[in-house]
């Protein structure tokens, strides 16, 4: 009975977990929002689930190495879908946060919140939440372009050019293999600094 | 700049909203004029929101970001009415995207940094206890908040640090701008990190009993105004959605 008790109060979210979730939202949030600003420029706009989650990938797997209780990511991933929200790209990106961070919050308990190889898939799993920003111009692409008339219709012709249908699945694979790349990455770094420097 | 973000106790402060009327501002402003809701039928309030930042910078008193605030708007407004005509191609391409940049980024940008400028981490905290958002939502995104100015400051100064050293754009080690910019920042982010859970820990947050919060906030005539323009915004924008208007 007390070893219980002692049990839900070790799982439980901490006001450190939460801060922590906090500094790394804050870090990942500048990046990706200095990297969305490339959308602007046609070619970048499905580029964006190519740089964003490899770029995104440091600062989250530095993350991961705080995570050691469930739900951490869950909150994080919220997070952004409020952020989304709140910046106007649509409410599509916070069902998919969820989902996808919930896939990644079970794969990180199944590896004991430790495993090197493993973490490298949840940072995949994470980045999915970029797609949903996605999701609008495919489903009604008309719609999407109706609201953004200033930009011109050579924006709208080089964007629709450049993204068909079937890319749809495309950047959603790509912001997941690119996740892992930039989970690979993060790895890479923190072996070479962070160790060395005592923040891991 | 820096220090002025979610601290602005005990200046003169002009006209005071409602944490959540600000939030409500933030997402109608964001929808509308980045987001584009409402499409064809609704361009007039385009403007009209994006008037609105500029209305509550002065009503905040402050002049010089109204000022700034007013005059790129007005500029941008100005080229993509004298310059596009005039051009085209690549040029054209160029300055619409500037203008579209300016004048659909611009008021939800300016209307953020108000928020942030003029919203205390308590009155934050206080309002989104009212919402009965979770705890464990507040704490990282009011962490976040606080922790923007930071990670700009730190920014700033690393950026000096290793542009001194050629590690920049045409500095010849171009390759390595992402890994010795991002690895100091977030290094140092981790340390401020630890101090700041430190700092909050002794103001009791994450304990088990309920905190408790001194700020007054509450809805005022100003606010219900607000709100009712909101309000009706979106359901201006549900009957063009329905096809009634």
């Amino acid at each position: 009975m007390s070893t219980n008790i002692v049990r839900k109060k070790l799982n439980r979210l901490t006001g450190k977990d939460l801060i922590n979730v906090g500094i790394y939202s804050a870090i990942y949030f500048v990046i990706i929002m200095a990297l969305a600003m490339l959308g602007y420029i046609p070619v970048m706009m499905p580029l964006l689930c190519v740089i964003g989650p490899i770029a995104g990938g440091i600062p989250f797997m530095l993350f991961l190495t705080k995570v050691k209780k469930f739900g951490m990511i869950l909150i994080m991933s919220i997070i952004m879908g409020i952020m989304m929200v709140l910046t106007g790209m649509g409410l599509y990106a916070l069902p998919v946060a969820v989902v996808s961070a919930l896939i990644a919050e079970f794969i990180w308990k199944w590896a004991h919140y430790s495993r090197a190889g493993s973490s490298v898939v949840v940072c995949g799993f994470f980045n999915i939440w970029m797609w949903g920003n996605f999701i609008p111009l495919f489903t009604n692409p008309a719609g999407y372009f109706s609201t953004r008339t200033e930009f011109g219709a050579d924006y709208e012709a080089a964007l629709t050019a450049l993204l068909p249908p079937w890319m749809n699945p495309v950047l959603l694979l790509s912001c997941f293999v690119c996740g892992v790349i930039g989970g690979l990455l993060g790895r890479a770094l923190m072996k070479k600094h962070f160790a060395k420097a005592g923040i891991v | 700049m820096a220090s002025g973000i979610l601290q602005a106790t005990g200046q003169k402060r002009g006209l005071v909203l409602d944490p959540r009327t600000k939030l409500l501002l933030l997402v109608t402003v964001s929808t509308f004029v980045l987001g584009g809701l409402g499409g064809d039928k609704l361009t007039f309030l385009v403007p009209c929101l994006s008037a609105l930042p500029l209305v509550l910078l002065l009503a905040a008193r402050k002049i010089k970001p109204a000022v700034l605030y007013s005059a790129a708007f007005g500029g941008a407004y100005l080229a993509s009415l004298l310059l596009l005509p005039r051009l085209s191609g690549f040029s054209q391409f160029f300055v619409l995207g500037c203008t579209g940049i300016l004048s659909r980024v611009m008021p939800g940008v300016v209307l953020g940094a108000y928020v942030v400028s003029t919203t205390t981490v308590s009155e934050f905290t206080a309002a989104m206890q009212r919402l009965h958002v979770s705890e464990k939502i507040i704490i990282p995104m009011s962490v976040m908040f606080r922790f923007f100015p930071t990670i700009g400051e730190e920014f700033g100064a690393i950026n000096a640090a290793m542009r001194m050293r050629g590690i920049s754009l045409g500095g010849g080690r171009a390759g390595k701008m992402l890994e010795y910019r991002l690895v100091p920042l977030m290094t140092c982010s981790a340390k401020i990190g630890e101090e700041l859970s430190a700092a909050a820990l002794t103001r009791g947050l994450g304990g088990e009993i309920k905190r408790t919060n001194i700020c007054r906030i509450g809805f005022k005539v100003q606010d219900i105004i607000l709100i009712t323009l909101c309000v009706a915004a979106f359901a201006a924008a549900a009957l063009a959605y329905m096809e009634l208007l």
